[in-house]
This record gives C-alpha cells, sequence and structure tokens, in this order.
C-alpha cells in the first residue's frame, strides 16, 4: 500500500507525492496564520522588529526551534523516522513561517522597497515565532485523520515511555505559553499592571495562576483534561505537573520580557511583577497546551482513562 | 531508500535561503558595529510640491542612516516665504534604521529660495 503521511510531522517526507505534499503546506500555512494572525495585527510586534536587540529576536527564534523539534519529536517519533528526518522537517516548518511571515507582512503594508535589511528580518523573525508553531500544531493536531492512514491506530503504543509522556507535556506546555503570551508581551500593559499592583496582589496572581491551571487540567473535566494519570514518574502527579508546568510558564514570560527590553533599567520588583502578570497568560497557554495533547490526535492516550 | 518529492526539495531549500535570511542579518547586526548612533536626514523633493487652499506641501523622505532606530524624531525646515521666515515641523514616530519614511512639509505659500532642514530631537 502506498505509504501516506506520517502523523505529528509538518512535512511528508521521503516517499510521499507531491500533491501530499502540496496539500500538507496548504495545511501549514493556514495553521501558521490561523495562530500568528493576532501578533501580524499588532502594532508593538511590527516596532519590536526593529526596536529590539537583533540578538534577542535569534534567541527567540532559537527557544521556538528547540520547541517545534521537541514537540515534533513527542508528537511524532516513530521508529523508522530519525533524527535527521526530524530536524528536516521542523527546518521546513521554521522556514515556510518565515516564507509566510514575509509574504503576510508584505500584502500589509509592513514590509517594501523603502524598508531597512535589518528591520524586514527583524519583523519576519518576531513574526515567524507564532506562525511556526502553528505550523506544527497544523501538522500534529490539526491533520486529518484520514491523512493519517491506518498508522494512527497504533498511536497509543508508540509512544508509551511514561517518562517522555510527562517530558514531552512540558515542551508543548511551554510552546502554548510562548505563544499566548506572545500576544500580550509586546505591549504596554504588561508594564501598566506591574508597576501598579502591590506585592500582596502578585501573590495572589500567583496563587490564582496556580489554581487555574489545575483546574483546567484536572478538574473541570474539559476534553482531554486528566483525573486520573499513570502517575509512573514524579511529574506524572497532578501537583506536581501543575507546578511544574508554572515554573515553564514562568520561564517563557521571563524571557519574553527580557526580550522585549522590559528589565534594563527597572528595579527588581517591577521585573518580577512582570514577570508574574504575563505567566498568567503563560499559565493558561501552558494548560490549554496539555489539553489539546491529551485531546487525541497524536500524541495521546497518554493518561486518558 | 525512498526519495523525498521534488517539491520537498523546493521547500526544503526555499526554508533553508529564508532562515539563513532571516538569522545572518539579525547575527550580523547583532554582532556588527553599532557605533552609529541615529542619523535622521531628510530628502526633499521639490519637484513634487504642489499647491493646496491651505498652503503649499513639500513631500521629502525621511532617512536613517544610522545603525540604531529612533522614535519621535521631529524635523523643523525653515524658508522665507513672501519675505519673512516660516518654520514647519514634522515628527517621525519610528525611524528604524536604514528605512525610508515619507513625510511632508507645509508653508502658507511656495518659498522664495531654498528650504533647508534640521533636528528638533529624537528618543534615541
Amino acid at each position: 500500500m502506498t505509504r501516506r503521511r506520517r502523523p505529528g510531522r509538518a512535512f511528508t517526507g521521503p516517499g510521499a507525492s507531491a500533491a501530499t505534499t502540496a496539500r500538507q503546506l496548504v495545511r501549514g500555512m493556514a495553521g501558521g496564520l490561523l495562530l500568528g494572525m493576532p501578533p501580524l495585527f499588532t502594532m508593538e510586534m511590527w516596532f519590536q522588529g526593529f526596536l529590539m536587540a537583533p540578538l534577542k529576536i535569534v534567541v527567540l527564534i532559537v527557544f521556538t526551534f528547540l520547541i517545534v523539534i521537541g514537540y515534533g519529536a513527542f508528537c511524532g517519533f516513530r521508529r523508522e523516522r530519525t533524527w535527521p528526518d526530524l530536524i528536516i522537517d521542523c527546518v521546513q516548518t521554521m522556514g515556510l513561517a518565515a516564507l509566510v511571515a514575509a509574504f503576510a507582512l508584505w500584502l500589509i503594508g509592513r514590509i517594501g522597497p523603502g524598508t531597512g535589511l535589518l528591520e524586514a528580518m527583524g519583523k519576519i523573525g518576531l513574526q515567524m515565532i507564532p506562525i511556526s508553531l502553528g505550523i506544527s500544531l497544523a501538522g500534529a493536531q490539526l491533520a486529518d485523520p484520514e491523512d493519517q492512514g491506518d498508522e494512527a491506530a497504533d498511536l497509543g503504543t508508540e509512544f508509551s515511555t511514561p517518562e517522555f509522556g510527562a517530558f514531552g507535556r512540558l515542551f508543548v506546555a511551554a510552546g502554548a505559553a510562548l505563544f499566548l503570551s506572545l500576544n500580550v508581551a509586546p505591549t504596554e500593559e504588561t508594564l501598566f499592571l506591574a508597576v501598579g499592583g502591590s506585592w500582596w496582589l502578585m501573590v495572589l496572581v500567583v496563587a490564582a495562576s496556580l489554581l487555574m491551571s489545575y483546574a483546567i487540567v484536572f478538574y473541570a473535566d474539559f476534553r482531554g483534561g486528566r483525573r486520573r494519570t499513570r502517575r509512573d514518574t514524579l511529574l506524572d502527579y497532578p501537583l506536581t505537573e501543575t507546578v511544574v508546568a508554572y515554573g515553564v510558564s514562568l520561564l517563557v514570560s521571563a524571557l519574553l520580557v527580557w526580550s522585549f527590553g522590559r528589565t534594563a533599567g527597572t528595579p527588581p520588583y517591577t521585573i518580577v511583577a512582570q514577570i508574574v502578570v504575563l505567566g498568567v497568560v503563560a499559565a493558561f497557554g501552558a494548560a490549554a497546551g496539555r489539553l489539546l495533547l491529551g485531546s487525541g490526535g497524536a500524541g495521546g492516550g497518554n493518561g486518558k482513562p | 531508500m525512498e526519495s523525498r518529492n521534488r517539491l520537498e526539495w523546493i521547500v526544503l531549500a526555499a526554508s533553508l535561503v529564508a532562515i539563513a535570511a532571516v538569522l545572518g542579518v539579525l547575527v550580523w547586526e547583532g554582532f556588527g558595529d553599532h557605533g552609529r548612533p541615529p542619523l535622521p536626514t531628510v530628502a526633499l523633493h521639490r519637484a513634487r510640491a504642489y499647491a493646496t487652499a491651505a498652503g503649499w506641501v513639500l513631500p521629502a523622505t525621511a532617512t536613517n542612516k544610522g545603525d540604531r532606530s529612533a522614535q519621535a524624531v521631529t524635523f523643523i525646515a525653515t524658508a522665507r516665504v513672501r519675505g519673512r521666515e516660516e518654520e514647519a515641523t514634522v515628527t517621525v514616530d519610528y525611524l528604524p534604521a536604514g528605512s525610508d519614511v515619507e513625510v511632508a512639509f507645509g508653508f502658507s505659500a511656495e518659498p522664495d529660495g531654498e528650504v533647508r532642514v534640521r533636528i528638533a530631537g529624537f528618543l534615541p
């Protein structure tokens, strides 16, 4: 029989027809733009493209690339799929994201003949981050199960290593946290809220973030939520997973606060407060991402009873 | 060993070029010499000037020839109009390094002689 698309990859790899590749390209672009649209229409994202230190954008892109690799590995790693295969897939994801970002920015008139090289690449570099996350999401989660052929059937057994499951969930949590907080991070509001909030409000915000992300994943009975988990590793326990996922959210939040230049010349309290405030958004993203992972598609079957 | 189809190769090649372009420019600029502060300049386009009911409009292109972006760049154009000194002020919110922004200065009528432009200030 003809080999069709392997689950969890944005691109087809060896053995697929050009027609299949074309369909997956279009799906990737659509998925990329779906997540990339809000930042694309955010003024601060355009301005940060040339106001930010260029190397900070590089750091964000490399961080995103690692998440895309981790997500790809978690969702679609199979015996016949080699690391070079996976890396090529992720390079294509990032490259397509850059091309889609460039084209979209040109269409909305944000880059053109009068645009400086650094300005153009800075804008493209920032916008390709959410777009690349959208492309890998489209490859792993949004694909029509039909397209995965009969390979989808044996998915559950393929990723049964529990250590990898818990670790992989954190990758997805980081990716979703990055995506959601990137929508908010470049705007003034996080700084405004951080400066305005007193310390006990910040403590309450931390408590609320933890409580909400615990409730979303383990209590509220969302599709993809988990009541009983396998509890094979320390990270499989709801309490530890919630705390560690919140830690990942705060890390992502800190990375963005630093990237968007909100740490220079800022008192330590205001920096921490910004991280906590942006962490609310990141924690919601991390929780939603872990739900998505549990709700079927690739990568499921790891705890849903 | 199965081979990838041609479209896959094209996507891969285009991806590598796109990533190399984005990262190349950002890393090169990042490690490059940032000794040059913002250098806002203005090129006046007198040949494209035109009269309106509310005055005379002089199109111009603001360019930042420095390595760093500038915000709130304010240019003041001065000229002698009907024997009196006149000032026209334009503020560019964001002037990225190496980029052009189209602006226009306004005077009550066509100036008699040369139009001079100076920077009034900006946020580096």
